[in-house]
């Protein structure tokens, strides 16, 4: 469309549009949650002092401000390097950026899989400096040569608590049992975002210790039962919440960090974590950045513990660091995929089996929505 | 080279032939069959027009004759343009009753008047060929496309215009637009033809061309033609008759001669053709003629009306009627004195710019051929009128 | 001659910039479709038996033509009433037309999300009305995406209409009704035809606008209202840009194939023929 392009569509849709998804839910969610009493940082190692400046690309909207808050301003008041952050991060910039060599972001946020998938087309992004890294903290699973995940968060099933009298739907299984929880439903579709297989699978019985390799036969077949129930394959993560908001539907897949904002906006709906999906957000450096020291520095400075807790309080994302936790109270940590008694319920995303499978799966998944 | 300046007379070859079929409706009857038409008459009983209180027609009666060739005559803003559209039913009076052949049109929409009109820009569809345009009318009236074709062919020659049948107006010259104007007026047949300064955008010579063809299609065609203009030579050319309008109302309606020669008030005599105007006052009358003291020379003039002894009035004598005094007067003319301020030659005539001793400023034609002598400025000299000749405004 | 060169040196800007902001990415683009990584028209060959790109092109297409029908069948008599109103009356109603202009088109669809749903304000209406049991499904079907879409494009169809209306003079319609014409056959002989331009560039406008959309299908539309715009959009998240490159090349050549039919249809040829004699 021409007043707005499709790019600051996705942004804002993933982003800036959540309080408008929910109607005006983000505003009573900031208003609700007076401020927190965030951690303080006071020193930081001096391998992460520097100079200069370091240029980093995000999301824009209320998740960058909360990034500024958490992380930008404590790392250039303690490093002495100047941060300057600037919204609109997105893949394909990246790639038109490395093609011609004139590379405006020295980190930028993206999603773990979209790294993977430009690694897969060249070498597009430096390797991660893990000398400067807490690394005795950081999961392995949030490691990767050319990313360092910075943001934990779960595409997992929300219900409307009104619809079902005093069923509670519990993993995939139930998702696709129409007759005991009935009424429209809204999955993952295919567009900037991807289908998730696992879901139909692990709805057709896969325990989610096998799922990998996925089984794409298997899946399509168990979408086959579900298809008919689903008003809208989202490419969006502002619809399925919307969808919930306005009971269109009464079952959902949705992005964790959305959730929080309906229901302090008072819509009967929650969060289902069993077999939810975990994913990540990461930090990378395109290729040949010139401020690349800087950048390394800073994305340990943000994978460190405080740092890590003050975003988690200030958006209901999770962290990398497991000692943030410490920082955190029960009830933060109650909504939160990283927090131990919830991330134990998810399933880790598998990154490097969609990378070599995507192209196939999106195809497949085509001409199955258009049959 | 515009066709229609080879003027050529033809009849109406398709409308005078009896073998033609006749349509189903009485207008279709009438457009493709019969003899020459007998022209409406039309008849506007004290109609009047206000445009947010403003008089634009303020009490116009008029009775124009079947067959008859009326001009609306007036400078701009006198209202006869309104009073046109009224008849064409485009603009409704606030009061007043318009009817044609004795029975009232007010309630009709223009589309059901069967009037024939010729706009002042021609207004042909851009969209349409001149055959279609002319056309146009006939498909209104439910009229099958061969006779329709026959019609328009037959509409098109009267005009001169054979062969532009698929030309689009943008196509033709302004001559050209108005004849294809002209042909699609009169292909239905109308008992009323309207037209609203239809040759304004013309050049003088194609004006005048097409005023004579105009004025045949009139003698040809038998129907009544009702004709706005403000050109004053225009209306005395063409008409039977011609109702002068002064702001809103009609001032005087009579032939052009009567118009000319006899001009009601000072208006009317100022607009068609020049006049010399005179201050006087009444002294008596003799038979049929008033005598008249003007600035202490007697001098006398038609009594169209009665004034009384004392009263001041205005002579109004045309500058050709006026002649330098050679000693061959007769009696029945006056004399006045005057100085010659200016001549001008212009062609036909000489004009001369004389001022009375009171002061009064006089023009006098002088034919070209006329024999008599040239006047220089400054020169004395006595002018001369027959006493018939001035009238009191 | 310096009035020779003006005109040319007047229309040098927008020729550099429509060069350098149009015609260049076109042309990268052309050839990313054709030339990455190496040359092949492969790409071109499996747009011919790829079902997804031709169902998902036939799906464009009827959605474009259903929006442009409709657009058309509800702006024209709006282009009529602006066309004939008093200054003051038109304006307001020209700032009612406007009016979307002024919302985003995303702010736009979500309202739409909100009047559409299930328990959306038609559904209300009709449910307390009693015409209907239980609610109907608008939302996130192809009715819904092409309610929105007219909704979002009905000004570019009446403002087109609307000016060459006014351009209409107006001593024409007396005289065709003067000819004998009714009220309704002065609008199908005189207006209608005369209006064919506004209406050519209501269409194309609106057509090829439609073939471009994203944001409303997608955040309205049911699940198989895939548009070209998406598959595009999908396809540059693949990273598959000779592909992407390709549909879009293809997207393009649509709108030029539409603009050339449409070109040479009778009525529109005549007009135009018309217009520049």
């Amino acid at each position: 469309m021409t007043s707005l392009d499709r790019r600051s569509f996705v942004g804002l849709a993933a982003w800036a549009t959540a309080g408008m998804a929910a109607r005006g839910g983000t505003r009573a969610l900031a208003q609700s949650a007076s401020p927190p009493k965030l951690p303080e940082i006071t020193s930081i190692p001096d391998k992460l002092k520097g100079s200069g400046a370091v240029r980093i690309a995000g999301y824009g909207g209320t998740a960058q401000d909360a990034e500024r808050t958490a992380y930008f301003q404590p790392f250039e008041k303690l490093s002495g390097i100047k941060t300057i952050d600037v919204p609109g991060a997105d893949l394909n910039k990246v790639k038109a950026m490395v093609d011609t060599g004139n590379i405006e972001w020295d980190v930028v946020q993206l999603g773990r899989s979209s790294v993977k998938n430009l690694m897969k087309k060249g070498d597009y992004f430096e390797k991660i400096d893990y000398e400067l890294v807490d690394v005795d903290n950081i999961d392995p699973l949030y490691r990767y040569d050319y990313a360092l995940d910075m943001l934990v968060w779960s595409e997992v099933m929300a219900y409307r608590t009104d619809a079902f009298k005093s069923a509670v739907p519990v993993g995939w299984a139930d998702f696709w049992d129409t007759r005991k929880f009935p009424g429209d439903r809204t999955l993952t579709g295919a567009g900037p975002v991807t289908p998730e297989l696992e879901f139909a699978l692990m709805a057709a019985g896969v325990p989610a210790d096998k799922l990998y390799p996925l089984d794409i036969d298997k899946a399509f077949a168990s979408y086959d039962k579900i298809k008919a129930s689903v008003v809208k394959w989202w490419e969006t993560g502002a619809v399925p919440v919307q969808m919930l908001s306005d009971r269109e539907v009464v079952l959902a897949s949705v992005w964790n960090g959305r959730m929080a904002a309906i229901q302090a906006a008072g819509v009967p709906a929650a969060i289902s974590w069993q077999q939810g999906l975990l994913k990540r957000d990461c930090w990378a450096v395109p290729k040949n950045s010139p401020n690349k020291a800087n950048a390394m520095k800073f994305i340990a400075f943000s994978t460190m513990a405080v740092p890590q807790a003050r975003l988690s309080m200030l958006i209901p994302y999770g962290f990398v660091n497991g000692k943030s936790a410490e920082y955190l109270s029960e009830h933060q940590l109650g909504i939160l995929p990283s927090a131990p008694a919830i991330k134990s319920q998810l399933v880790p995303y598998n990154y490097d089996w969609w990378v070599d499978n995507r192209d196939v799966v999106v195809g497949r998944w085509n001409k199955w929505i258009l049959a | 080279m515009d066709p229609g300046l080879n003027l050529r007379l033809s009849s109406w070859p398709a409308l005078r032939r009896p073998s033609v079929v006749a349509p189903v409706s009485g207008d279709a009857r009438r457009a493709v069959g019969g003899d020459k038409t007998r022209g409406a008459s039309v008849a506007l009983c004290g109609i009047e027009k206000h445009y947010d209180s403003v008089g634009a027609v303020r009490g116009v009666s008029l009775d124009v004759r079947s067959g008859e060739f009326l001009t609306l005559l007036g400078p701009s803003g006198s209202g006869k343009t309104t009073t046109l559209m009224m008849i064409a039913g485009f603009e409704t009076p606030n009061a007043g009753d318009i009817a044609i052949d004795g029975s009232s049109v007010l309630a009709l929409p223009p589309y059901k008047r069967n009037i024939g009109m010729v706009f002042q820009n021609y207004a042909l569809f851009p969209h349409l060929t001149a055959a279609d345009n002319i056309g146009f009318p006939l498909k209104q009236r439910g009229i099958d496309r061969a006779t329709r074709t026959r019609l328009v062919a037959a509409s098109l020659e009267r005009v001169h215009l054979s062969g532009y049948e698929r030309r689009y107006p943008r196509q033709l010259s302004g001559g050209q637009q108005q004849r294809v104007a002209l042909a699609r007026a009169i292909v239905f047949h109308p008992r009323l033809l309207l037209m609203d300064e239809p040759l304004g955008a013309l050049d003088k010579q194609l004006r005048e061309n097409l005023q004579l063809e105009m004025r045949r299609l009139h003698a040809d065609l038998g129907i009544t033609f009702i004709y706005v203009t403000h050109d004053q030579e225009e209306a005395l050319t063409m008409s039977d008759r011609v109702a002068v309008m002064n702001e809103g109302v009609v001032v005087q309606v009579g032939t052009p001669e009567d118009l000319y020669d006899r001009p009601c008030n000072r208006f009317v005599a100022a607009f068609i053709g020049e006049s010399n105007f005179l201050s006087a006052v009444v002294r008596g009358i003799e038979r049929n003629m008033l005598i008249l003291d003007c600035a202490g020379t007697t001098i006398r003039a038609m009594a169209l009306q009665t004034p009384t002894a004392g009263e001041g009035v205005t002579l109004a004598i045309r500058p050709e009627r006026l002649r330098f005094a050679d000693g061959t007067a007769s009696m029945a003319e006056n004399r006045i004195a005057i100085t010659v301020t200016d001549m001008v030659f212009a062609g036909d005539c000489c004009r001369y710019l004389c001022h009375t001793d009171s002061g009064a400023s006089l023009v006098l034609k002088q034919p070209s051929g006329s024999t008599g002598r040239r006047r220089h400025p400054g020169e004395r000299a006595d002018i001369l009128w027959p006493a018939g000749d001035a009238v009191i405004v | 001659m310096p009035s020779r060169v003006t005109p040319i040196l007047l229309v040098v800007p927008l020729t550099l910039y429509m060069l350098a902001f149009y015609a260049l990415p076109v042309a990268s683009m052309l050839l990313r479709s054709i030339a990455d990584p190496s040359w092949t028209v492969e790409n071109y060959l499996r747009l011919a038996h790829d079902s997804v790109f031709l169902a998902v092109s036939w799906n464009t297409l009827r959605t474009a033509l259903v929006v442009t029908l409709g657009t058309l069948l509800l702006g024209y008599p709006v282009a009529l009433a602006l066309s004939r109103l008093r200054h003051g009356a038109a304006a307001v109603v020209l700032a009612i037309v406007l009016l979307p202009f002024w919302t985003s088109v995303l702010v736009r669809s979500y309202a739409w999300m909100v009047l559409l749903g299930r328990r959306g304000l038609i559904n209300e209406l009709l449910l307390s009305a009693g015409l209907i049991d239980s609610p109907l499904r608008l939302l996130n079907t192809p009715l819904a995406v092409h309610v929105a879409m007219i909704h979002i494009l009905l000004p570019y169809m009446i403002l087109p209409i609307a000016s060459v209306l006014r351009q209409i003079d107006r001593a024409l319609l007396r005289a065709a009704a003067g000819l004998g014409a009714s009220p309704r056959r002065v609008f199908s002989q005189v207006v209608l035809p005369l209006s064919v331009p506004g209406v050519v560039a209501g269409i194309l406008l609106v057509f090829v606008l439609s073939l471009g959309f994203y944001i409303t299908p997608a955040l309205v539309g049911g699940p198989r209202d895939l548009m070209l715009s998406m598959l595009i959009a999908q396809q540059v998240d693949l990273l598959n840009w000779p592909y992407a490159a390709c549909l879009s090349v293809a997207l393009l050549a649509m709108t030029l194939l539409l603009i050339l039919v449409l070109q040479r249809l009778p009525a529109v040829r005549a007009v135009l023929r018309a217009a520049t004699q």
